[in-house]
C-alpha cells in the first residue's frame, strides 16, 4: 500500500483544488473569466481560463471519477510493475481535462484536447505487449488525431474570422461563418467521441485498464466533444448545415452502438458500444439546441458509465476476463458488485428514480421539442430523431437487461467479492447515480412513455431468459458490427502502404536518375578526356603540333 | 564579443585536429564543450532588442570586391544562433569519452562555428565563405568517423553530400554576384533591388540544403552513415543553413523578386511533406527514417517563408529552431541505439524497449510525439504558425493554391502521426526480448537528452519566448499583416 499513496494524494490534492475553483461557480450561468498570461499580439495566445455553471459540473465530474478511478487502480493495478507510469499519466489526463474544461483560449483548449489524447494512447497501449493494446492505441491514436486537425483548422478560421482566440470574445461577437467553423470543429468532436462515422476506435480501446476506460473511455474525455459544442452551442445554432448533420450522426450512432452492444458476447465490449450509443443521445439533444438536457445527461451518463464499468472491472478481478461466458450466476458471491451495478444497468435502461432515466426524460423532451418546429433542425428530422432515440431506448433497456442477467444470474459460481478499495468507489458511483437524480426536471408524458419503453425492453428480455434459458444472440453482421471497420483497420493501412513503397521506389529510381546520369555523364567525359593523356609522347607531340597549327591559323585569319 | 564567440571554437578546434594525437579524448571533447559554451553564452549575452542589429562589426576586408567583414545579431538570426552554439555544446557532451578522437571535436567546432560564422554575417562574400567552410569539415566527419560497418557506403554518402551542396552553393554563388553587381554592394542591408534570376538561382541554390523534394535524396543517405554528431549537426544546423538563406537572403533581401519564386517553393515544399512522410512510413533504418521526417518539417518552413507575412517569418524561424532540438534529440537517440546495437534497423533493435532500456525508450517516445506535433510541445508552434500564415494566405501566395497547400500540409501531419505511432510501436512496445547489448541511458547521454527534452517543453510551453521576437519589429518584414489582438 505503501508506494500507491503519493499518487492518491496527488490526485486528491488536484481534485480539491478543482473543487474549492469549481464550486462557487456552480450556479453562475455568466461565468467568471481570467486572464492569467496575456499573449503577445503576433501569436494572440493568452493563458485565460472561464469557469461557468457547465464548466464547473464538469470539472466536479472530472476529478471525481479521477479521484475515485485513482484508488480504485490502487487494488486493481497496484502490483502491476508499471503501476507508477500508469498513475502519473492519469494525472496528467486529469490536468489536460481540466485545461480543457476551463480554457477561455482555442489554442490553451486545443493544448489539452490532444494530451489528453495522448494520455488515451498511451494509457490503451498499457499493456503494450499485447498485440490488442498495441493496435487499438494505436487505432485510437490516429483516428482521434486525425479528426482533431478539423478542430486546428477550425481555430486558424475562427482566428481569422474574429480576430481573437478568446472563447468569450468569440462568443460575445456574435456568430460569424459559422457553417465554416461548426463543420471543421463537428470533424474533431466526431472523432474524440466515437461517432459515426470515427466510432470504430472506441470498442478497440478495450485492452486498455477497466479503470482507464471508466475515466476517459467513458466518462470524461469522450464526453469532451460534448462539452465543446454546448461551450459553442451559440456557433452550431447559427448554421443550419452543422445542426442537421450532428442530429443524423447522432441519430446513426445511437442506433447502431445500441444493436451492436446487444449483440456482443463481451461484457466490456458492450459497454464500449453502449458508451457510443449514449453520447450520441447527448448529440441529439444538442441538435435540438438543448444544452441543459445534453449535460444533464453527459453527467449522469459519467456517474453511471463509470459505475458499469469499475464493477466490469471488479467481475474482471474475479473471473479473469470480461467475456461474458466467463460470467454468470455471480449474484450471490459478489452482492456489493451486484448491487450497485443493478443500479447502474437501471440508470441505463432508463429506470425510475435513477439519474439515467430523468436525463433520458430530458433528452427525450428536447427532441420532442424540437420535431414541433422551434430550435433549428427541420420539423421532419426533428421527429425522425425523436423515434430513432425511443427505438434506441427499447433497445438499451434490452441489452441492458440482457448483460445484467447474463453477468449475475443462471447456476452460481464461487468467487471472491473485490477487495475495499474497488468496491467504495464502486459504491460512491451508485449513491451518486441515485442522488443525481434529486432536483432534476420531470416531463410527465415523456416520462411515461419511455418507462413503458424500458419495462417493454426489460420484459421481451426476462422473457425469452424465461424463454429459452440463454441469451445467445445469433445475427453475425451485428456481430461484425456491420463491417464499418474494414475502411480503418484494412483499406487505409493498405493504401498508405503502398503509397509509401511507391515513394521509396520513385525516390530510387526516378529521383535519383539525375544525380546518378550527372555522374555517367561526368565518366564518359572523363574517358574521353583520358584519351589525351595517353601518356604517348608521339601522340601529345602530334596534338601539340596540330594546336600550334591551328592557332597560327586563327592568328592569321583573325587579324 | 561576436568575434570572440566565433574565434574561440574556430581556434580550439583546429588546435584539437593539430594536435589529436596529443589530447586524450575525453579532455578534448571537455575544452570544446567549454569553447561552444563560452560561444552560447556571449551570443546570449550579446543581444539587445529585436530592433536592429545587436554587437555589429563591420571592418574592411577585401577592398576591391568592397567585401567587409561585417557581422551582427538581428532578430532573425540570433535564435537560430542559440540553436547551434547549443546543439555543438551538446554535441561536445555527448562526445565526453575515453575513445572519442579528438579530430571529431575539432570537426564539431569547426562545423558549428562556420554555421555560426553564416549565421552572423551581414556580408553576402563574407556567408558565402563561412558556408563553403562549413561543407568540407563534414566531408571527413562523414567520410572517416560515419557508419563503421560500411566504409564505402559511408564515403559514397559523403561524396554525394558534398557534391549535391556544392553545386548548390555554386548557383548561391552566382545569385550573391549578380546581386553585388546589380547593387554595387555586398553589404545586405545595402540591397535594394535585384533581378527574378538572381532570386531563383539563390532559391534554387539553398532548396539544394534545406532540401526540397526533388532535390533531396542525398540527406537519407547521408544522415544515415554519417557519426551521431554528424546526424544532430546535419539535421540541426545545416538544414539551417538552407531556411535561413531562403528566408534572409531570399525574402528579406530580395523581397520582392521573391515572390515571383515563392508559389513554387510553396508547391515543392508541401510536396516534401506528403512524400518524406510517406517515405518514412516505409522506413525500417531509424536514422533513414528520422532523416526524411527533417524534409517533411523542412516543407513546412518552406511553405511559411513562401507567404512572405510577418507570421510567416515567425513560423519559419520557430520551426527551424525547434526542429534543430526534436530532431537533434531523435538523432542522438537513435545514435544512442547504434552504438549499443550495431545498426539502427528497426528490425534488428528488436521490440520491448520500454522495458529494456526504459529511460532510453521514454525519451524516444517523447521526442516522436514532439516531432508529431502534439501541442503543448514546441513541434505544435511550428506547424500551426506555418498552416496559419498559409491560411491567412500572405502577400504572394493566392487564396486558392495556398488553403490547397494548407489541406496537403494537413494530410501530411496525419501522416507524420501515423509512421511515428508505427515506429513506437515498432521498437518501444512489443513483447521484450532482452538482449546483451540492452543498456539504459548513461550519464551524458542524459545530460543531453534532459536538456533538449526540457528546451522542447519550454518552448511548447511559452512559444512567445521567439514569436514575440517578431511581435513589433522596426526592422521590416515587408508584407501586410494585421495582428490578432489578445
Amino acid at each position: 500500500m505503501r508506494r500507491h499513496w503519493p499518487y492518491v494524494a496527488l490526485t486528491a490534492v488536484l481534485s480539491v483544488a478543482a473543487a474549492a475553483w469549481a464550486i462557487p461557480q456552480l450556479d453562475d450561468d455568466h461565468g467568471t473569466t481570467h486572464v492569467w498570461v496575456r499573449g503577445d499580439a503576433l501569436l494572440g495566445v493568452s493563458l485565460a481560463t472561464h469557469v461557468d455553471g457547465l464548466a464547473a459540473q464538469v470539472m466536479l465530474l472530472a476529478v471525481g471519477v479521477g479521484l475515485l478511478v485513482q484508488i480504485y487502480s490502487t487494488a486493481y493495478l497496484g502490483h502491476h510493475p508499471r503501476y507508477r507510469s500508469y498513475a502519473l499519466i492519469i494525472v496528467l489526463f486529469l490536468i489536460a481535462m481540466l485545461t480543457v474544461v476551463v480554457a477561455d483560449d482555442f489554442f490553451v483548449l486545443l493544448v489539452g484536447w490532444e494530451v489528453m489524447g495522448l494520455c488515451s494512447y498511451l494509457l490503451i497501449g498499457h499493456e503494450w505487449q499485447t498485440t490488442e493494446a498495441r493496435s487499438g492505441a494505436a487505432k485510437a491514436f490516429l483516428m482521434t488525431r486525425i479528426a482533431d486537425l478539423g478542430l486546428l483548422v477550425g481555430i486558424l478560421v475562427i482566428g481569422q474570422t474574429y480576430g481573437t482566440y478568446r472563447i468569450s470574445e468569440v462568443l460575445a461577437a456574435g456568430p460569424k461563418n459559422s457553417t465554416a467553423i461548426a463543420l471543421l470543429l463537428l470533424i474533431a468532436v466526431v472523432g474524440k467521441s466515437a461517432q459515426f462515422p470515427l466510432h470504430t476506435w472506441l470498442p478497440d480501446a478495450m485492452p486498455g485498464p477497466t479503470p482507464i476506460t471508466a475515466l476517459i473511455h467513458a466518462a470524461t474525455m469522450v464526453a469532451a466533444g460534448v462539452y465543446l459544442i454546448a461551450r459553442l452551442l451559440p456557433i452550431f445554432e447559427a448554421s443550419e448545415l452543422a445542426m442537421t448533420l450532428l442530429a443524423i450522426i447522432a441519430a446513426i450512432t445511437m442506433l447502431l452502438g445500441a444493436l451492436f452492444a446487444l449483440a456482443q458476447t463481451d461484457l466490456k465490449r458492450a459497454l464500449a458500444w453502449s458508451t457510443v450509443s449514449q453520447l450520441a443521445f447527448m448529440f441529439a439533444a444538442l441538435a435540438a439546441g438543448d444544452r441543459d438536457a445534453a449535460t444533464n445527461h453527459l453527467l449522469s451518463h459519467g456517474a453511471f458509465k463509470a459505475l458499469l464499468f469499475l464493477g466490469c472491472g471488479c467481475l474482471m478481478h474475479a473471473v479473469g476476463s470480461s467475456s461474458l461466458s466467463a460470467m454468470g450466476g455471480l449474484r450471490r458471491s459478489m452482492p456489493v458488485t451486484f448491487g450497485a451495478m443493478t443500479i447502474g444497468f437501471a440508470a441505463l435502461a432508463g429506470v425510475v428514480p435513477t439519474a439515467g432515466f430523468f436525463s433520458k426524460d430530458g433528452v427525450l423532451e428536447a427532441l420532442h421539442h424540437a420535431a414541433d418546429g422551434s430550435g433549428v433542425l427541420p420539423d421532419v428530422l426533428g421527429e425522425i430523431v425523436f423515434y430513432v432515440a425511443l427505438a434506441t431506448s427499447l433497445v438499451t433497456a434490452a441489452y441492458a437487461t440482457r448483460l445484467w442477467l447474463v453477468a449475475f444470474f443462471g447456476d452460481a459460481k464461487e468467487h471472491d467479492e473485490a477487495p475495499q478499495a474497488m468496491i467504495g468507489p464502486v459504491v460512491a458511483l451508485a449513491a451518486a447515480s441515485l442522488v443525481l437524480s434529486i432536483g432534476q426536471p420531470f416531463h410527465f408524458g415523456i416520462g411515461l412513455l419511455s418507462t413503458i419503453i424500458a419495462a417493454a425492453g426489460i420484459g421481451m428480455v426476462v422473457w425469452a431468459w424465461r424463454a429459452q434459458g440463454n441469451l445467445d444472440i445469433d445475427a453475425p453482421l451485428l456481430a461484425r458490427e456491420l463491417d464499418l471497420d474494414a475502411p480503418y483497420a484494412r483499406w487505409l493501412p493498405a493504401l498508405v502502404g503502398s503509397a509509401a513503397r511507391l515513394v521509396v521506389a520513385v525516390d530510387r529510381d526516378g529521383v535519383d536518375v539525375y544525380p546518378r546520369s550527372s555522374a555517367t555523364i561526368a565518366q564518359f567525359a572523363s574517358r574521353g578526356l583520358d584519351l589525351l593523356q595517353s601518356r604517348n609522347v608521339q601522340r601529345y607531340a602530334t596534338v601539340i603540333a596540330a594546336g600550334v597549327a591551328l592557332l597560327t591559323a586563327a592568328a592569321v585569319i583573325w587579324t | 564579443m561576436i568575434v570572440t564567440a566565433l574565434i574561440v571554437p574556430f581556434v580550439i578546434g583546429s588546435l584539437l585536429m593539430l594536435f589529436r594525437g596529443d589530447v586524450p579524448g575525453r579532455l578534448a571533447a571537455l575544452l570544446g564543450a567549454a569553447a561552444m559554451a563560452t560561444s552560447l553564452v556571449l551570443f546570449a549575452m550579446v543581444w539587445d532588442g529585436p530592433n536592429g542589429v545587436s554587437g555589429e562589426v563591420d571592418t574592411s576586408w577585401i577592398e576591391p570586391l568592397r567585401a567587409h567583414f561585417h557581422i551582427g545579431v538581428t532578430a532573425l538570426s540570433w535564435p537560430f544562433l542559440l540553436m547551434t552554439a547549443f546543439l555543438g555544446l551538446l554535441c561536445c557532451i555527448w562526445l565526453v569519452a575515453d575513445d572519442t578522437s579528438p579530430a571529431v571535436v575539432g570537426l564539431v567546432l569547426v562545423i558549428s562555428a562556420s554555421s555560426l560564422g553564416v549565421f552572423a554575417s551581414l556580408d553576402l562574400l563574407l556567408l558565402f565563405v563561412f558556408f563553403e567552410l562549413a561543407l568540407i569539415p563534414m566531408w571527413f566527419l562523414i567520410a572517416w568517423w560515419g557508419a563503421p560497418d560500411d566504409p564505402d557506403g559511408r564515403r559514397r554518402a559523403a561524396t554525394r553530400f558534398l557534391l549535391f551542396t556544392v553545386s548548390g552553393s555554386a548557383l548561391v554563388l552566382v545569385g550573391i554576384v549578380i546581386v553585388a553587381v546589380q547593387s554595387k554592394s555586398l553589404q545586405i542591408f545595402e540591397v535594394t533591388s535585384g533581378s527574378v534570376v538572381a532570386a531563383s538561382l539563390i532559391a534554387l541554390g539553398f532548396a539544394v540544403k534545406t532540401p526540397l523534394v526533388p532535390l533531396h535524396t542525398w540527406l537519407p543517405d547521408a544522415h544515415s552513415k554519417a557519426p551521431t554528431v554528424g546526424s544532430v549537426l546535419l539535421a540541426g544546423v545545416f538544414l539551417k543553413l538552407g531556411t535561413y538563406g531562403l528566408l534572409f537572403l531570399d525574402s528579406f533581401m530580395l523581397h520582392d523578386p521573391f515572390g515571383k519564386v515563392a508559389p513554387y517553393l510553396a508547391v515543392a515544399g508541401v510536396v516534401g511533406i506528403v512524400w518524406s512522410a510517406l517515405a518514412c512510413y516505409a522506413q525500417d533504418d531509424l536514422k533513414r527514417l528520422i532523416a526524411y521526417s527533417s524534409i517533411g518539417h523542412m516543407g513546412f518552413v518552406v511553405l511559411a517563408i513562401s507567404t512572405q507575412s510577418v507570421v510567416g517569418v515567425a513560423a519559419a524561424v520557430f520551426g527551424s529552431v525547434v526542429h534543430g532540438l526534436i530532431t537533434g534529440l531523435l538523432f542522438f537517440l537513435s545514435g544512442s541505439l547504434k552504438e549499443r546495437f550495431g545498426t539502427a534497423s528497426m528490425a534488428a533493435i528488436g521490440r520491448g524497449l520500454y522495458t529494456r532500456t526504459p529511460w532510453l525508450a521514454v525519451a524516444f517516445v517523447f521526442a516522436a510525439v514532439a516531432s508529431l506535433g502534439l501541442p503543448g510541445l514546441a513541434g505544435f508552434w511550428g506547424e500551426l504558425l506555418s498552416l496559419r500564415s498559409a491560411y491567412e494566405v500572405g502577400d504572394v501566395l493566392t487564396k486558392s493554391g495556398a488553403w490547397t497547400l494548407l489541406g496537403f500540409a494537413v494530410l501530411g501531419i496525419a501522416l507524420t502521426t501515423a509512421y511515428f505511432v508505427r515506429a513506437i510501436r515498432l521498437i518501444a512496445q512489443g513483447e521484450p526480448v532482452p538482449r546483451d547489448e540492452d543498456r539504459d541511458l548513461g550519464g551524458h547521454e542524459v545530460v543531453v537528452s534532459v536538456a533538449l527534452a526540457a528546451s522542447i517543453l519550454v518552448l511548447g510551453l511559452a512559444p512567445g519566448l521567439i514569436v514575440g521576437l517578431y511581435d513589433h519589429p522596426t526592422v521590416t518584414y515587408h508584407g501586410s499583416y494585421s495582428a490578432v489582438t489578445p
